[in-house]
């Protein structure tokens, strides 16, 4: 065993490479807003501002977490599943917001537990792996958790936790016919919800579903936008290219804003930091001895992983629009919470495995 | 188990696709930048800005005193309509709407605008509105309609909006997407928490390709309590009647204003300014006529904070204050204690010879006075032989201003920088000012220039000097606490920054307090205007004012009190222009207010005693 422990940040030491990691893309999020909004002004309704304070949030989540042995987490995950299930029930009870209950309005900020939903899932699913023998009762449970979501509704979060389940069911030892066969009925139950959930949208207006009817429209001048970014990225440019219309810009479609700003440099870039993250992350899969580890090892990457792939395809138009946020780039607390919460697990397994850097 | 070689496909499934996405980007990006800025000079997309609903404003009750809410409107898209089917679209509006008339089927059809605004459609029935969307120009879009909840009530604090002129939309680029700007009150100064963002419909030539909905603006919550605003609307209208039947004027009263701050914290609970407007005419566009009725009579002045009045006798605290700070009472005197003999005027003579005679209110005088008495009978020769010391102690020297440096102390001379647009500042005179006015304002001063006698019009609030209520209030709260800060609206602001005036001890506030009380009881100029309150006036304190305005103007009534000296809460400044005595009219208007504020049966205004 090695005895190499950097105590400066946190008791029990904090591994450099996922530390170092955490805070550049935290930077590259307040640098992209910090271009994207107009002046700055001292209080929570500025997008700068609000991320800044979202990333202290999350810098202390990230710290409290390093106290949290793995073995206290796998203890309490199954409580936190029931929690977070609960919350997700008592959320579709509350009045929808823009057609939605997606939402728990707590003053300031807004807390959306699917976000959480994602990691615990992740985190509960591993334990079930390596715990249990039966595997049906796990997909029961999922299913139900699922059905929350969606009737919310937010697809995009349902398919990237479906997709989450699927690959850790993979990595298992599982017979791939079986993995087929689960793969065929999610996506019969996709579409049998897809149909009856049609039906219960008449709340949204004429407005909405022409909304909904022009994605093209939004998605190509995304597209004009990411383009006109050219290779240094326009943030540099005196005169700019404009006359483009890109909603949500600091949200689902910030990854067109940066590239816009930042050009293909600014994506190279952002993807390369991210490659390296998740090669950091594969090292576990190498060296740990435990098996819960490896299988939430393998959630998160595919979490973030999955999460980039499917904002990046719809913004560029090969996906149809989901509404999913771009990992710590994305406005909004508690996706940063999460993805945070996500970092400070990963930098206690590599403390429990002797990785400092 | 884990099985690592499928964790292997995966990670190479993930590397794939992101090799996939940098290769698909470096497509976009650079082989075919060429592509995308022509494409991007080319597109003919116009925009129609739909307006977003403005934040809402709440009482500090949570009571709404003004929503925004989003209902259906009919808009025509304009690009659809021509010479085949204009009749028809005429005709059709025509028979569905009867109250359109030509001339608003003139603005409709000769607009530029992409979209025309036809009508509020929330009166439709569901089959009434899917029936007009049969006719393609026809468009429903949700719009904003504001609603000021309580009219005439707060109108000066809430203010009124309108269209942007040019010098709004630069200083508010969202206005012109809104077409709608604060022009008054916090709808102006709190602009850019309430207007929201537009919303933007995206054409390409005449069809609608895109739709994105229009963020609403922030809510507001104010400090105000609307039923004390409303009680002390109720009180100044009713004063001002009174002074109106009793006061033997030719001139008829119409203004005044009344503000109640908060003691501690300098939240403004009340503030009202006669003559006052319905915000909700502004919403639909005023009419000239009606716009010009009210501002002839100045009812969009606010004139709590832009009243510029002299204070007369309220402004006999500031010597109070400076007299126990310095020990400096009238000569021969050496405590608060000392009395001199009040015989009605002064007569006195200034090192250069000239004698003088200052005559009192009282013709044949308040006997015999001390700093506590002057106050509460408001004796003048008291204070001005303060001023008559201190002009022959200083006269010339650094310290001939210590009495405007103690009005500044308090605020006097400058803005109180409370969340309204337009505050006025007031001067306060002294020698410096005198000389720069012999230039630039001439017709204000004598060719001798400042003079002993201009300190002593000073210190009983008269001569040059100007003020608004809400420097009043602001002044007591000060000179009460002991602490100074900027009054204000938003509840946001309730941390807002205090700053210790080393000045004014616990001991000063005591003095004080007992003080103002004596006004308001036996002996006291306020006394008889609070003798309704029976024993429940001996706990309240206040001042009287009757300032002389020059050019034939009656006097301005001022009262400014507290609603108790045992556990003041807050501060009620009172102001009737052209009122004239403040024990007469202002003292009972504010009585009515304490009433409400301190839970007592409200008794109606009563004219007064007039005194000074």
């Amino acid at each position: 065993m090695r005895e190499r422990k950097i105590t400066l940040l946190g008791p029990e030491g904090t591994n450099l490479s996922i530390f170092f990691l955490f805070l550049v893309f935290n930077f590259i999020s307040w640098f992209t807003l910090f271009v994207l909004s107009e002046g700055i002004e001292l209080n929570l309704n500025n997008i700068l501002i609000r991320q800044i304070v979202f990333s202290l949030i999350s810098f202390l989540v990230f710290f409290l977490l390093t106290y949290i042995s793995i073995e206290n987490i796998r203890q309490y995950i199954d409580s936190l599943f029931v929690i977070i299930t609960i919350l997700l029930a008592v959320l579709l009870r509350t009045t929808p917001k823009a057609g939605v209950r997606r939402w728990f309005d707590l003053g300031p900020i807004d807390f959306q537990p699917s976000e959480f939903a994602k990691v615990i899932t992740v985190l509960f699913i591993a334990n079930y792996l390596t715990k249990r023998k039966s595997r049906y009762p796990l997909l029961l449970f999922l299913g139900f958790t699922l059905i929350l979501i969606l009737m919310q509704p937010d697809l995009g979060t349902s398919i990237i936790i479906g997709f989450v389940i699927f690959t850790m069911i993979f990595v298992s030892e599982v017979k791939i016919r079986y993995l087929v066969l689960i793969a065929l009925l999610v996506v019969t139950f996709f579409f049998v919800f897809l149909e009856s959930g049609l039906i219960n949208e008449n709340q949204l207006n004429r407005i909405n579903d022409f909304f909904s009817a022009n994605d093209d429209f939004q998605q190509s001048q995304s597209k004009l936008l990411i383009s006109s970014g050219s290779l240094f990225g326009q943030y540099f440019e005196l005169n700019k290219l404009e006359k483009v219309f890109v909603p949500v810009e600091t949200t689902d479609f910030i990854f067109a804003a940066y590239s816009y700003n930042f050009g293909f440099i600014g994506v190279v870039f952002i993807l390369t930091m991210w490659l390296l993250f998740f090669f950091r992350l594969s090292q576990i899969i190498n060296i740990s001895n435990s098996d819960f580890e490896k299988f939430v090892i393998t959630g998160f990457v595919t979490l973030l992983a999955f999460q980039i792939i499917v904002n990046i395809s719809t913004i560029t138009g090969l996906l149809p629009l989901t509404g999913l946020p771009f990992p710590l780039l994305s406005l909004g607390g508690s996706s940063m919470v999460s993805t945070a919460v996500i970092f400070g697990i990963t930098n206690r397994i590599f403390i429990e495995n002797n990785l400092v850097i | 188990m884990f099985l690592r070689n499928r964790y292997n496909y995966l990670a190479l499934l993930f590397i794939s696709y992101f090799l996939f996405i940098i290769i698909n980007f470096f497509s976009l990006q650079i082989l075919n930048i060429n592509d995308s800025i022509e494409k991007i000079d080319q597109q003919t997309y116009d925009v129609f800005y739909l307006s977003a609903p403005r934040g809402e404003i709440y009482d500090t009750n949570k009571e709404k005193l003004v929503t925004s809410s989003l209902e259906p409107h009919l808009f025509i898209n304009l690009r659809k309509i021509n010479d085949d089917n204009i009749v028809q679209y005429k005709q059709y509006l025509k028979y569905n709407f009867k109250e359109l008339k030509n001339s608003d089927f003139e603005d409709i059809f000769n607009s530029k605008e992409l979209l025309y605004l036809v009508r509020n459609i929330n009166d439709l029935d569901y089959l009434e509105r899917q029936s007009l969307l049969e006719l393609d120009a026809f468009e429903i879009f949700d719009y904003p309609i504001r609603q000021y909840n309580y009219g005439n009530i707060a109108s000066h604090i809430i203010g009124y909006i309108g269209r942007p002129t040019l010098e709004e939309f630069e200083a508010y680029p969202e206005s012109i997407r809104n077409g709608i700007v604060g022009k008054s009150g916090v709808e102006k100064y709190y602009e850019e928490k309430l207007s929201g963002i537009a919303g933007q419909i995206v054409f390409k030539g005449k069809e609608i390709i895109d739709f994105t909905s229009p963020l609403p603006g922030e809510d507001l919550y104010l400090t105000i309590d609307i039923k004390t605003q409303r009680i002390a609307t109720e009180s100044l209208l009713e004063g001002i009647k009174l002074a109106n039947e009793n006061f033997d004027s030719e001139n008829i009263i119409q203004k005044g204003s009344i503000v109640v701050l908060d003691i501690d914290s300098g939240a403004v609970v009340s503030m009202v300014s006669l003559p006052d407007f319905d915000p909700n005419k502004f919403v639909k566009g005023i009419s000239s006529f009606d716009f010009d009725q009210l501002n002839r009579v100045d009812a969009f002045n606010n004139f709590a904070i832009q009243g510029l009045y002299p204070p007369g006798s309220v402004f006999k605290l500031v010597a109070y204050w400076l007299a126990e700070n310095e020990g400096l009472f009238p000569e021969g005197i050496r405590s608060r204690n000392n009395t001199l003999k009040c015989e009605g005027k002064l007569s006195f003579s200034f090192n250069d010879g000239s004698q003088q005679v200052y005559n009192d209110w009282k013709e044949n005088g308040h006997g015999n006075v001390d700093l506590s008495s002057a106050i509460q009978q408001s004796c003048n020769v008291y204070f001005w032989d303060i001023a008559l010391k201190i002009w022959r102690t200083y006269e010339g020297s650094s310290d001939e201003s210590i009495l405007q440096e103690y009005a500044r102390n308090l605020g006097f001379g400058k803005i109180t920088e409370i969340d309204l647009p337009y505050e006025k500042a007031g001067v306060v005179p002294d020698r410096k000012l005198f000389e720069d006015w012999t230039i630039t304002k001439p017709e204000l001063v004598r060719p001798e220039g400042w003079l002993g006698g201009d300190l002593m019009n000073l210190i009983v609030g008269q001569g040059a000097i100007t003020t608004t209520p809400i420097q009043i209030a602001n002044a007591y709260k000060t000179l009460l606490t002991g602490y100074s800060s900027s009054p204000y609206f938003d509840k946001n602001k309730d941390n807002i920054q205090k700053v210790k005036n080393y000045n004014i001890n616990d001991e000063f506030i005591e003095f004080l307090l007992d003080d103002l009380n004596l006004v308001t009881n036996k002996n006291g100029t306020a006394y008889y205007a609070f003798e309704v309150l029976g024993s429940k006036a001996n706990d309240i304190g206040g001042k009287t004012g009757t300032a002389q305005n020059p050019g034939g103007k009656n006097s301005t009534s001022w009262f400014a009190g507290v609603d108790s000296v045992s556990n003041p809460k807050y501060i009620i400044v009172t102001v009737v222009d052209e009122g004239g005595s403040g024990s007469a009219v202002a003292a009972p208007i504010s009585r009515r207010v304490i009433q409400h504020l301190t839970g007592v049966d409200l008794t109606p205004v009563k004219f007064g005693e007039i005194t000074e």
